[in-house]
């Protein structure tokens, strides 16, 4: 970017001429990319607008909406969006503060922390997501213990995504160098010092984006929630209209509508964020 | 006067490695000591001993009349090795500022969580270093912004920040190019000229003639040679101190 402006009766530079041709071809894929995906939101719009045509005398029709239930059962769905984002914000919440200690437990030289660490996320990376949804909901009430549902959702997804984020945490960890440890020692500090001073706030930095992610994949996962019936978060919400009145089509969309437009909007932030973290140099 | 650095009888291994056999060194105060010889001679990790980021195999470390044996043990040990490094400030080949913190945040961050000192004070005291290092202007900027010369001479100024009774100083221009090497010399040098004990690991042969008061040379984790400069590059006794210099004049 740092090519000069021309000054005016003077030929172009070569190497102007090739980094605007460069800036050019990229322009030119970027909005055929917007035009493209317009084009595959207007097909997509039209099959399933309902509409007659004809075509080499065949008479046919693209997917018709009910829009009356959707007018009416709109609202009722996307109330759903609150309870998926708290669900999601809580369980991402535990996550993250399993998965440090997770990740600080790993370091110990200490053998049963370092066991109990990875035997956790041996454990909860062994089995499926749904079956631990279910472990919550149904197996612990046989033991007596009735969570709310809205907490056994959070134990199941946070005890879950705390297994896999273990590993951000771990990598942003080994991501500060040898050299910084050795640092905050020769200066004296205890382990306990070089750890929330120095370690830990480069570590965190680092996890920071990819937590992020994590939520938002969090978002869609909730939907696995909505099974046991106990959370009326979004998912829950499209079945129960659409089953009650065989109008899972259209519940289905409306609810896939909110999950898409969250996950961009959310993504959007992310990405902003992550901008804003790597522009500081820090 | 009693020494500010004595260590006695020290030796390390590394598995089967023997890479420091039996090494006893004083430092006396106000002395510049530099420590040359071959890479692989030991002598980082000789530096290294002397604030325990390496743990030597057997023998003493002795700094400012606090004495540390390697064969101890247990939790007062470990509060010892923490005073022995509360005595000693250290500068490191690859500069290891915290990139987290700005220049001043670095050079106070020590003062202020480990000797619990008042902030305030921390500041004006870590203005003074900055000051004598050169980089006031740079008070304000994160480690990032600065060039290899300007982070080394910052690394100075926050070992200077816990005023420590000797400075280690291990290849602290090896990491730099070579254009950026002087800066640093010159604020060593001032160091050296205020008096501040100093036992330095460095591959700049006119630093050690010029600045240090003695010269050691290590050979395959010996010492085996040590002397004012003038005796060492004007006439070593040992055949391995000649060979090691004559290299070092033909490159």
């Amino acid at each position: 970017m740092s090519t000069a402006l021309p000054t005016p009766g003077q030929p172009k530079t070569q190497s102007q001429l090739i980094f605007e041709a460069q800036e050019r071809v990229k322009r030119n894929f970027q909005m055929g990319v917007t035009a493209s995906w317009i084009i595959l939101l207007a097909i997509l719009l039209f099959l399933f607008s309902g509409t007659k045509f004809t075509l080499g005398g065949f008479e046919l029709k693209t997917i018709h909406l009910d829009t009356a239930f959707i007018g009416e059962n709109a609202t009722f769905i996307a109330g759903g969006v609150w309870e998926t984002i708290g669900i999601s914000a809580l369980s991402i919440a535990l996550a993250t503060i399993l998965a440090l200690l997770a990740a600080l437990g790993r370091l110990s030289p200490f053998p049963p922390i370092y066991s109990v660490c990875t035997f956790y996320v041996s454990l909860i990376r062994g089995t499926p997501l749904y079956l631990q949804i279910f472990f919550f909901f149904l197996a612990l009430p046989q033991l007596g213990i009735v969570l709310p549902g809205l907490w056994a959702g959070t134990f199941a997804l946070g005890l879950n995504y705390g297994a896999y984020m273990s590993e951000i945490f771990r990598a942003g960890l080994s991501s500060v160098g040898k050299g910084q440890r050795e640092a905050a020692l020769a200066l004296g500090m205890t382990p306990t010092q070089m750890m929330t001073r120095i370690i830990l706030p480069q570590a965190l930095r680092f996890a920071i984006p990819p937590t992020g992610n994590e939520f938002i994949a969090m978002l869609k996962d909730s939907a696995l929630v909505s099974a046991t019936g106990f959370v009326h978060e979004l998912m829950w919400r499209a079945t129960k209209v659409g089953r009650a009145k065989f109008h899972n089509l259209e519940a289905l969309i409306i609810a896939a509508i909110f999950y898409w437009v969250m996950t961009l909007l959310f993504s959007a932030l992310q990405s902003r964020l992550e901008a804003r973290l790597s522009r500081g140099e820090r | 006067m009693p020494p500010i650095v004595k260590v006695s009888h020290l030796d390390k291994y590394f598995g089967r490695l023997h890479v420091l056999h039996d090494v006893s060194l004083e430092v006396q105060p106000q002395e510049v000591v530099c420590l040359i010889g071959r890479s692989g001679s030991g002598k980082s990790t000789l530096l290294r001993c002397i604030n325990f980021l390496e743990e030597p195999s057997a023998g003493t470390v002795e700094v400012d009349g606090l004495s540390v044996a390697a064969e101890w043990k247990g939790r007062q040990r470990r509060q010892l090795v923490h005073d022995l490094r509360l005595r000693t400030g250290m500068v490191f080949q690859e500069f290891n500022l915290f990139p987290h913190m700005t220049v001043i945040e670095n050079v106070i961050e020590a003062p202020v969580t480990v000797k619990n000192m008042e902030k305030d004070k921390a500041i004006a005291l870590g203005e003074k270093f900055l000051e004598k290092v050169g980089l006031m202007a740079k008070r304000d900027e994160y480690p990032a912004r600065l060039s290899g010369g300007q982070k080394q001479r910052v690394a100075i100024a926050r070992a200077l920040g816990m005023e420590p009774k000797v400075m280690l100083f291990d290849e602290p221009t090896s990491a730099l190019d070579p254009e950026l090497i002087g800066e640093v010399l010159e604020v060593m040098k001032a160091l050296a000229r205020e008096g501040t004990t100093m036992l330095v690991v460095t591959h700049e042969m006119g630093f050690a003639r010029d600045v240090a008061d003695r010269v050691v040379i290590m050979y395959e984790g010996e010492l085996i040679e040590q002397g004012p400069p003038s005796q060492i590059f004007g006439a070593p006794q040992d055949p391995r101190t000649k060979v090691f210099l004559e290299r070092y004049r033909a490159s």
